[in-house]
């Protein structure tokens, strides 16, 4: 099919105000198109490690590169694909933290080291470091949500001195759940670090309750940004309680959870209100998906 | 300027597309469907047929990969294909395809298809029957070439150099185009406002969320990628399937969170995509008015009206 010539098109008249609002560079810069590859690379399994019941940590052999917050979708041949999200950042060696909760998620579970593994990515929009410059940080995640917050703790102690006072908060089941436990003391030392748990067993004397509990007594200043990642229902209790707080919708950002299949804007799973949670997300800003985070 | 073709000369042309790769047409078997033709004389150009033209660039089930002992090896096919007797609402329909699929990353399997397809429609005379509402979709000219039916002869319009190569030596004709007017239109065209209507939930009561209206629909994509190993566990293939947002299983998550568990939120979400979503992105309704939708909704549930009915 030939495409008409551009230069005999006629456009149509737009006022010089109109051509401004259009240049007008959005706050959220969408990821840079030539990042984006379809191709399937081989990686080896380096390392696994144990993190809580189902769910390991794999070390890859290669880096993955990508932001904070992307994520890359993992193929096990011939057994199926999964996203899953990127859990650390500039390090020689990617890794990849997956919790058995499918047929292919299990069956990557399962495997040993030195097995293989075809990925692809990394896609979508991460948390945006770059606009976070200068401000205080606060990283709020649940369960398994952690993992895409831990990319993004891995940048700050990278570029330390660009962010101001950081504080994290996690929130996990019960103890054998706890996850990153040796980040987490590491993180003890440079940031306020809180944990809770939903359940509590003998030995553990830290805090008790959900995580709107321990981010009830703090106080945020004007010029945070909160990165998130959790389960729906916590999201929501979350911001319920951020609200309260006078924090600003455009000082959320949250990472949506969706079913992705094929990462590149097409196969329509993950739409949320005519936005696709693997291009234009999985990380929004609060205001970008106010009111419709759930459907 | 279009060119003119005498009714007499039309199965030879019929049997020079037939030299120029596989030719698709509508044939009436137990219904009236696109299909490989093998006798140009089968094929029957009146009425709609029931699938649209989609599965010949997006088949129903398709392989994206092949995998040889836990390696991917891409595969694209290779075989050439006229598409005849396409409506404009069908031709549209794969316009619509195309912005998602030929976009900054294209879709190499569709790409492949398109590119080695030559698609050649019919132009309607009038709506196929009252649930055609192709006049409130602003549908564009999109063809290889145009047939239009003037008694004893067919106007033809070309629409691209490929067509063109098809009808050169044919005499020049110059013809006003005919428009198409429906009985059914759309009222509104804009519905970002109504998305908390009540009338939604009232006519998506007796949806059955069959997915039928998704897979015959010219315009919709959504799939869903699966893999399939064999015994041996080592080869295999990753697959393409045709998916439907009507699905409950289509929002579902590690866990199993469904998002869109409700039937209203699932119907609303397509029309939502129809009409406005897409709309928004490319300029263009993604649905394209063929009434396919109506047609054969075995509830009878009218995609239209629904929307005419927002308050």
């Amino acid at each position: 099919m030939k495409l008409p010539d551009i230069r005999k098109l006629k456009l149509p008249k737009v006022s010089v105000q109109e051509v401004i609002k259009q240049l007008q560079v959005p706050t959220i810069k969408p990821i840079k198109i030539q990042a984006v590859s379809l191709k399937l690379d081989e990686f080896t399994i380096i390392k696994k490690e144990f993190q809580a019941p189902y769910t390991f940590l794999f070390t890859l052999s290669k880096a993955l590169g990508g932001e904070p917050g992307q994520f890359v979708q993992v193929s096990l041949l011939p057994y199926g694909e999964v996203p899953i999200s990127l859990c650390s950042y500039d390090r020689k060696n990617s890794q990849l933290l997956i919790k058995g909760v499918g047929n292919v998620t299990d069956a990557i579970c399962a495997l040993d080291v030195k097995s293989k593994l075809w990925i692809r990515g990394p896609y979508g929009r991460g948390y945006p470091v770059e606009e976070m410059k200068g401000k205080d940080l606060v990283v709020i995640a649940g369960g398994t949500g952690a993992a895409p917050p831990r990319s993004v703790l891995d940048y700050v102690e990278l570029h330390r001195k660009n962010f101001g006072n950081v504080r994290v908060f996690f929130g996990f089941r019960n103890p054998e759940e706890i996850l990153f436990k040796e980040d987490i003391e590491r993180w003890q030392k440079k940031f306020e670090t809180k944990i809770t748990l939903d359940k509590g067993d003998e030995n553990w004397k830290g805090h008790v309750g959900v995580i709107t509990t321990i981010l009830e007594d703090q106080k945020f200043e004007p010029n945070t940004a909160f990165v998130m990642c959790g389960p729906p229902i916590m999201i929501k209790f979350v911001i319920e309680l951020l609200k309260k707080k006078n924090v600003k919708d455009e000082q959320i950002y949250v990472s949506l959870e969706r079913r992705m299949k094929c990462g590149i804007k097409k196969c329509g799973h993950c739409m949320v209100h005519g936005k696709y949670v693997c291009r234009d997300g999985p990380v929004f800003r609060y205001d970008e998906i106010k009111g419709m985070e759930n459907d | 300027m279009g060119k003119l073709l005498k009714k007499e000369d039309f199965n030879r042309f019929l049997l020079k597309l037939k030299s120029k790769g596989e030719l698709i047409a509508p044939v009436k078997r137990d219904i009236l469907r696109f299909e490989p033709v093998e006798d140009v004389k089968e094929i029957c150009l009146e009425g709609l047929p029931w699938f649209p033209i989609k599965k010949f660039f997006l088949p129903a089930e398709h392989h994206l990969l092949e995998i040889e002992t836990r390696r991917p090896v891409f595969k694209l096919r290779t075989n050439q294909q006229v598409i005849f007797g396409a409506k404009l609402c069908d031709l549209n329909g794969i316009a619509r395809l195309d912005k998602l699929f030929l976009d900054e990353i294209p879709d190499q399997h569709y790409k492949e298809a398109r590119e080695k397809t030559i698609l050649i429609g019919i132009h309607c005379k009038e709506p196929v029957d009252e649930n055609c509402f192709c006049e409130s979709m602003n549908l564009k000219p999109f063809y290889d070439l145009m047939f239009y039916d003037i008694g004893d002869s067919y106007h033809i319009e070309i629409g691209s150099e490929k067509g063109r190569m098809l009808v050169s030596k044919f005499k020049d004709h110059k013809m006003e185009l005919p428009a198409i007017k429906t009985e059914k239109h759309l009222k509104k065209i804009d519905i970002s406002n109504y998305f908390d209507d009540k009338h939604w939930q009232k006519d998506t009561e007796k949806c059955l969320s069959c997915g039928k209206c998704t897979l015959l629909c010219p315009s919709c994509l959504c799939y869903d990628i699966h893999d399939e190993p064999d015994l041996s566990g080592e080869n295999g293939f990753r697959k393409r399937l045709w998916d439907s947002c009507h699905y409950k299983d289509f929002t579902e998550v590690a866990g199993g969170h469904v998002f869109r568990d409700q039937r209203v939120s699932r119907y609303k979400h397509r029309v939502f995509h129809k009409i406005q979503y897409f709309k928004d992105e490319f300029e263009d309704f993604m649905c394209t008015g063929c009434g396919r939708c109506i047609r054969l909704c075995p509830r009878k549930i009218d995609f239209a009206d629904t929307i005419n009915k927002l308050k």
